[in-house]
C-alpha cells in the first residue's frame, strides 16, 4: 500500500472541501484533499448557481443572511470571474401580498443587506418577461455564480499554494488512536477508484467537508453526525428568460427562485427530506410544481422548452432542534422516511447557517473536525471556521488569508453571457467547435482533459459545460469520445495548452486583451510543494491510460446514459423530438448500442443508472 | 382537381408521390419542412434488429414473421416490400444515384440496376427466386460498429464488413464529425484488419472547422478533387479498401470516386487486377456522418428531380393549420400563409408527416399524444410515466416512440371501432403505430414500402 503524510487531510471535493484545502494551504499547512469522484460531483455541481445577497433569509434565518451578505462581498473580489453580476429582484406577485414585503425591507436594513425598492414599471423594462402583475420590486446584490468554475479556480489556487488534490480517491477508513477519552483520528485509508489501489494517509488532523455525505464520513470516526438532507429539484430552460436573478418576496418556499446561468435559466427548488444522498429520483409532481410556480414569476415559463431536471442535496445540520428538544443524536425521526412537512426538523425549516462540529469538545475525538450546513455562498467562511478550529487543535496561530487572496483568473473580471462567443470569435475559432450549444472548442476540451483526471465524459461536462445545451449531448458525445481517443494516442492540437478550466477565458486571449499578467499570487510556488503533488501532477499531465478513456465505447455509453437520466423527467414536446434525433444519431447512424465493449459496466457506469443502486460503498 | 395531396416531404411522402404520379395521378406534395432524409445515413435500412433482439437480422424476409402482427411489414408481406424496393432502385438509378444490395459484390463501375424503361419491367416474377433477396449486409458506422443495411448508395457499398480486404479509414483534419482512429480501433476489436490516416486540408481551404456539407461543396470543385485524389492515393497501400467520410461532393461525388479509383488502378495495376476478378481493384467508399447527411441530401435531391420531371410540385414551408371534413370525407385542408389560410383541395390525402421526430406526432407535458394534422386517434401509451424506460439504450426501445396511427391493409387510419376514420385519407411512414423505425433500423424500408403501398391503394380506389 502506498503511503502519504500530511498535516491536514480534507475529505470532500466540493466548494467547501476545496475551500478548506485552499485556506489550509495558504496558512502554510501541508494539505491533501480526497474526493471519491470528480471535483464538484456532489451538491456543488447540482445547485442553482445563486450567489445569495442574504435577503432570502433576512426574516427566516438572520444568522445565515448575515453570513451570506458578508461572503457575497468577499467572493466578488476573490472569485470575480466566477460570478456574473446580474443583480437580483425580489418581486411581490399577487399570490403573495401581505405584510411580508415591509417586514422584509426593514430586516434588510437592520442586517445591512443593501435593498432598494424600485417601481415595477422600471423592473419590467429591464425584465420584460416578468409577471406584469407584480406590485412591488426590491433590488438586491444577488448574482449568478458558476460553481464548477469557482471550484476549479479554488482548487487551482489550493494547488498553487501547495495542496495536493486527489479526485477519484474514496475514503474507506479513518484510523483512530488512543483509548477511551483520548481518542484521536490519526490516519485514513483511501481507495483510488480508478486504479483500485489503496493509499494510506497519515494526517495530524482530518477535516470532514463531505457535504451531504458528512454523516457517513463521521461514522467512520465513530462519531454520530445526523445530517438533515434536503433534496432540491431544479429545471433548466433552453433560453435565458431573465438577465436578473428573480426571487419571490415571501417566506422561502418551493420554486420561487429563477437564476440566469450562462445561456439558460434555472428554476428551483423543492425541499424534500431524503435519507440517502445518492439515487435521487425526480418525480413528475416535482417537475410540475416547479413549472406551476415558475409561471407565477415568468408567465408562460411552463410552456418553454425544458432542457433538463436534476436534484441536489442540501447538507443541513442543526445541533439542537429549533424547539429546544433533544439533540438530533437522540432523535430517530431523521432516519425514517417521514414526510418533511410533519417534522419539526423539516429541511425547509432547518437553518442554512454553517455548522462547525469540533469533535474534540463534542465527542472527545481529537484530530477531527466536521464543517457542514451553510450555502455555496458561504463556502469560504465555512473553510475559514474549519481551519481556525484546526489551528486551535494543532496549537498554532495562523490567520486566515483567503478573504484577501484572489484565485487564478479574477483579473478577467465578472463573466458575462457573451464571454465564450466573444472568445471563440476573437480567436477566429481556437479550433473546431465540439459542442455548438455551449461553444466548447476542441482546444478547451483537450486542455481540460489534459489538466484534470478525466475518467468519464461527465468530468469534462463539469469542466467545460460539454453537453449541457439543448441537444443534451446529441452531437458532442460522439465528438468528445473521438477527441479523447486521439488524446490517448498523444495527438493533441497545438492550441490545447492555452485553455485552463480555472479560467473563464483562455489566458492567451486575455493577454492579447492587454490586461494583467499571470494570475499567480498565492502561496509558495508549486515547485516547493511536498512530494505528493508530483503524483497529482503526473496524473493530470495527460489522460491517464489506466482510466476509462482506454474504453471509448464505454465512455460513450456512460455519457449517453448520464444525459438520459436528466432529460427523462422532462421529455415532452420539442425536447422529446430532440431526444428522438439523438436516438437517430446513436442508434441508426452510429449503431452505438452494438459496439464491442470489454465489460458491460465501467466502475462508474452505475452512477448514471437511475433506479439501480450505485456501488455498494456509498461514501 | 388533384387526385392526391401528399402531406410531408420525407422519403415516405416523396416516394408515395412518385408511385402515384407514375400511375398517372395528378399529385402534389406539401410539407412544413424538408423532411428527415437530411438527417439519415442515406442507406435503405429494412430491418436491422427485432424488438429486444441482440443480434442483427441476417435476412429480413425471414425475420418478418417474428414482428408483431400489427407491424406495417406484416400488413404488407415480403412480396409487396420487395416490389417497392425494386421500384425505388429503378427510380434511384434513373436519377443517377444508384442504390445496390449492400450484400452484393462490390463493383464500382457496374453498380446498381440500370435504368430501364418503366413499361418494360412490370413483371417482377424473376426477383422472387433471387437467393440473395432480403440479405442484409454490415456496413461500417462512423464509430466503427456494424450497421445492418439492405440497400446502400453505390458509394457506400465497399464498406461491407463481410469483405475481408484490409480497411484504411481516412479522416480530414478539422472535421469534428469523423474520427478515423476510433473507427479503425473498433474495427480491429471486431477482428478486421483496419488502420487509419488523416489528411490535411490546408491546401484546399483556410477554414479550420468543417461541417460535412461545407466539405462536400468544396469537393465538388474539380481543382479540389484533383488535389484530394492525390492525397488519398498517397496514404493508401495497395490492396486496401479506403473509407472516407461521406463528404465527397454534393453534386458530383461519383466523378470523384471514379477519379480516386482510377488513380489507384494506374498506380498499382497488378494489385488492382489480382484483388478482384472484375478488375475493380482498390475500392473506395463513403461512411455516413452526423447530420446534416450528405448522402441524405443527395437522395432528397434525386427524388425531387424525378418528381419534377413527372410534373409533381413539392412545396415546402406549408404548415397545415386546419381541415374540413364532410361525413367520412376530407373536403379540403388549409395551410398557414402570411395573410389568410391557403386552401388545398384533392380527391385523396396521404398523411406522411412522420412520427415524433418528423413532427407528425406531438406529445405534451400532460401526457396527451396528438396527431398534428387531423387529430387522428393514436395508439400510444396512456400516461407520461409509461413513455420511457430507465436505460437510454434499452433494446426494447421507449414505448412513446411506437406511438402512431393504426391503419387497415389499405393504409387508411382507423378509429377505435376499427373502421377507417375517413374514406379518402391514407397514412404511411413513421407516423404508423406498432413500429419503432429507429430502434428497428427499418426507417427507410417502412418509408418506401408503406409509401408505395398507400399510393397504390389510392390508385386502385380511383
Amino acid at each position: 500500500m502506498k503511503r502519504m503524510q500530511t498535516e491536514i487531510l480534507v475529505i470532500g471535493g466540493g466548494a467547501t472541501g476545496t475551500g478548506v484545502a485552499w485556506d489550509a494551504a495558504l496558512r502554510g499547512f501541508r494539505t491533501v484533499l480526497v474526493e471519491k469522484r470528480d471535483l464538484t460531483h456532489g451538491t456543488t455541481g447540482r445547485y442553482h448557481g445563486l450567489l445569495h445577497s442574504g435577503a432570502r433569509y433576512v426574516l427566516k434565518d438572520a444568522a445565515s443572511a448575515v453570513e451570506c451578505i458578508s461572503e457575497n462581498r468577499i467572493l466578488r473580489r476573490t472569485h470575480t470571474h466566477c460570478i456574473e453580476d446580474t443583480s437580483g429582484f425580489f418581486v411581490v406577485v399577487p399570490e403573495d401580498e401581505d405584510d411580508y414585503p415591509d417586514r422584509f425591507a426593514a430586516a434588510c436594513r437592520r442586517l445591512d443587506v443593501p435593498c432598494t425598492e424600485i417601481p415595477p414599471p422600471s423592473a419590467l423594462r429591464r425584465e420584460p418577461l416578468l409577471n406584469p402583475r407584480i406590485s412591488r420590486v426590491f433590488e438586491l446584490p444577488d448574482a449568478a455564480a458558476d460553481s464548477f468554475l469557482a471550484t476549479h479556480a479554488t482548487a487551482q489556487a489550493a494547488r498553487q499554494a501547495g495542496a495536493t488534490l486527489l479526485p477519484y480517491h474514496e475514503l474507506t477508513r479513518l484510523h483512530l488512536s488512543g483509548g477511551d477519552g483520548n481518542r484521536a483520528v490519526s490516519a485514513a485509508t483511501v481507495l483510488d477508484t480508478v486504479s483500485g489501489e489503496e493509499l494510506h494517509i497519515d494526517a495530524d488532523l482530518v477535516i470532514n467537508a463531505a457535504g451531504a455525505w458528512s454523516g457517513q464520513v463521521a461514522a467512520l470516526a465513530g462519531v454520530e453526525v445526523k445530517m438533515i438532507l434536503g433534496k432540491g429539484v431544479m429545471l433548466a430552460t433552453n433560453a435565458r428568460l431573465t438577465n436578473t436573478v428573480i426571487n419571490r418576496c415571501k417566506m422561502p418556499g418551493d420554486g420561487d427562485i429563477l437564476v440566469p446561468i450562462h445561456t439558460v435559466s434555472v428554476i428551483g427548488t423543492t425541499d424534500e427530506q431524503v435519507a440517502d444522498p445518492e439515487n435521487l429520483s425526480i418525480e413528475q409532481w416535482e417537475v410540475d410544481l416547479m413549472l406551476t410556480e415558475g409561471d407565477k414569476l415568468v408567465p408562460g415559463l411552463s410552456r418553454s422548452r425544458i432542457l433538463r431536471a436534476w436534484a441536489g442535496v442540501r447538507p443541513l445540520y442543526q445541533e439542537t432542534q429549533p424547539s429546544g428538544e433533544p439533540t438530533p443524536g437522540t432523535d430517530d425521526s431523521l432516519s425514517n422516511d417521514q414526510p418533511a412537512q410533519d417534522s419539526p426538523q423539516s429541511s425547509r425549516d432547518a437553518t442554512r447557517a454553517l455548522a462547525l462540529l469540533n469533535h474534540r469538545q463534542r465527542d472527545g475525538v481529537r484530530g477531527f473536525i466536521t464543517i457542514t450546513g451553510g450555502k455555496w455562498t458561504t463556502f469560504r467562511l465555512m473553510a475559514e471556521s474549519a481551519v481556525d478550529a484546526a489551528c486551535e487543535q494543532l496549537g498554532v496561530s495562523r490567520p486566515c488569508r483567503t478573504a484577501d487572496t484572489s484565485v487564478p483568473g479574477v483579473e478577467q473580471g465578472h463573466y458575462w453571457l457573451g464571454h465564450r462567443l466573444n472568445e471563440v470569435e476573437d480567436e477566429n475559432l481556437q479550433s473546431e467547435l465540439v459542442c455548438e450549444c455551449e461553444l466548447v472548442t476542441r482546444s478547451m476540451l483537450e486542455g481540460a482533459a489534459q489538466r484534470n483526471p478525466t475518467v468519464t465524459l461527465d468530468d469534462l461536462r463539469r469542466d467545460v459545460r460539454l453537453g449541457m445545451g439543448p441537444c443534451q449531448g446529441g452531437f458532442c458525445t460522439y465528438r468528445a469520445v473521438g477527441i479523447l481517443h486521439q488524446l490517448r494516442a498523444g495527438n493533441a492540437s497545438p492550441a490545447a495548452g492555452e485553455w485552463h478550466v480555472a479560467h473563464m477565458q483562455s489566458p492567451a486571449h486575455h493577454h492579447r486583451a492587454g490586461a494583467a499578467a499571470e494570475p499567480s499570487r498565492a502561496g509558495p510556488a508549486p515547485a516547493s510543494s511536498p512530494a505528493p503533488s508530483d503524483e497529482s501532477r503526473r496524473r493530470s499531465a495527460a489522460v491517464d491510460p489506466g482510466t476509462n478513456v482506454s474504453q471509448p465505447n464505454l465512455l460513450l455509453r456512460d455519457f449517453l446514459q448520464e444525459r438520459w437520466k436528466g432529460v427523462a423527467p422532462i421529455l415532452w414536446g420539442q425536447q422529446l423530438r430532440q431526444e428522438r434525433l439523438d436516438e437517430l444519431i446513436y442508434l441508426s447512424i452510429l449503431n452505438a448500442d452494438h459496439l464491442p465493449v470489454d465489460d458491460e459496466e465501467s466502475p462508474l457506469s452505475s452512477f448514471y443508472r437511475s433506479g439501480s443502486s450505485p456501488a455498494s460503498s456509498s461514501l | 382537381m388533384l387526385d392526391l395531396l401528399v402531406i410531408g416531404a420525407g422519403l415516405t411522402g416523396l416516394f408515395a408521390a412518385y408511385t402515384a404520379a407514375r400511375a398517372g395521378l395528378r399529385v402534389r406534395v406539401i410539407a412544413h419542412g424538408a423532411g428527415a432524409t437530411h438527417w439519415h445515413a442515406g442507406t435503405i435500412d429494412l430491418l436491422g434488429y427485432l424488438p429486444n433482439g441482440q443480434d442483427a437480422v441476417a435476412n429480413w424476409t425471414q425475420a418478418l414473421p417474428e414482428l408483431p402482427p400489427a407491424h406495417p411489414y406484416r400488413l404488407l408481406g415480403v412480396d409487396a416490400i420487395a416490389q417497392a424496393l425494386d421500384e425505388f432502385q429503378h427510380l434511384a438509378a434513373a436519377a443517377g444515384l444508384p442504390y445496390v444490395r449492400a450484400a452484393g459484390a462490390t463493383d464500382l463501375n457496374t453498380s446498381g440496376p440500370q435504368a430501364e424503361p418503366i413499361s418494360q419491367r412490370d413483371a417482377p416474377a424473376e426477383q422472387f427466386h433471387d437467393p440473395d433477396l432480403g440479405q442484409n449486409a454490415a456496413l461500417v458506422s462512423p464509430v466503427g460498429a456494424a450497421r445492418p443495411v439492405y440497400l446502400a448508395p453505390a458509394a457506400q457499398q465497399a464498406g461491407n464488413l463481410e469483405d475481408d480486404r484490409p480497411l484504411l479509414i481516412v479522416g480530414l483534419d478539422g472535421m469534428p464529425d469523423f474520427y478515423p482512429a476510433l473507427i479503425a480501433e473498433n474495427l480491429q476489436r471486431q477482428g478486421r484488419l483496419a488502420r487509419s490516416a488523416s489528411l490535411p486540408l490546408n491546401q484546399l481551404t483556410k477554414r479550420r472547422d468543417h461541417s460535412p456539407l461545407q466539405l462536400a461543396r468544396l469537393l465538388d470543385r474539380p481543382a479540389a478533387q484533383a488535389h484530394f485524389t492525390e492525397m488519398v492515393v498517397d496514404v493508401a497501400a495497395a490492396g486496401e479498401r479506403v473509407g472516407l467520410p461521406a463528404v465527397l461532393g454534393l453534386n458530383d461525388h461519383t466523378r470523384l470516386l471514379k477519379k480516386i479509383h482510377q488513380a489507384f488502378v494506374s498506380r498499382d495495376p497488378n494489385t488492382a487486377r489480382s484483388q478482384d476478378g472484375q478488375g475493380s481493384g482498390a475500392a473506395v467508399f463513403e461512411l455516413p456522418t452526423l447530420p446534416p447527411s450528405v448522402p441524405g441530401l443527395r437522395l432528397d435531391t434525386a427524388l425531387r428531380a424525378r418528381l419534377d420531371r413527372l410534373g409533381v410540385r413539392v412545396e415546402i414551408g406549408m404548415e397545415v393549420c386546419g381541415f374540413h371534413a364532410a361525413g367520412r370525407r376530407i373536403e379540403w385542408i388549409e395551410t398557414e400563409t402570411g395573410s389568410r389560410p391557403l386552401r388545398h383541395t384533392a380527391r385523396n390525402y396521404l398523411l406522411a408527416t412522420g412520427g415524433i421526430l418528423g413532427g407528425g406526432i406531438y406529445a405534451d407535458r400532460c401526457g396527451h399524444v396528438k396527431e398534428t394534422v387531423f387529430d387522428l386517434p393514436l395508439t400510444a401509451p396512456q400516461t407520461r410515466t409509461q413513455w420511457l424506460r430507465p436505460l437510454f439504450l434499452d433494446r426494447r426501445g421507449h414505448p412513446i416512440f411506437q406511438a402512431g396511427v393504426s391503419v387497415d391493409h389499405r393504409f387508411r387510419p382507423l378509429d377505435q371501432s376499427g373502421g377507417p376514420v375517413y374514406d379518402n385519407l391514407w397514412a404511411a411512414g413513421a407516423i404508423l403505430a406498432h413500429t419503432d423505425p429507429i430502434r428497428e433500423r427499418s426507417r427507410e424500408g417502412i418509408a418506401i414500402s408503406t409509401g408505395c403501398a398507400a399510393a397504390n391503394a389510392v390508385v386502385r380506389g380511383l
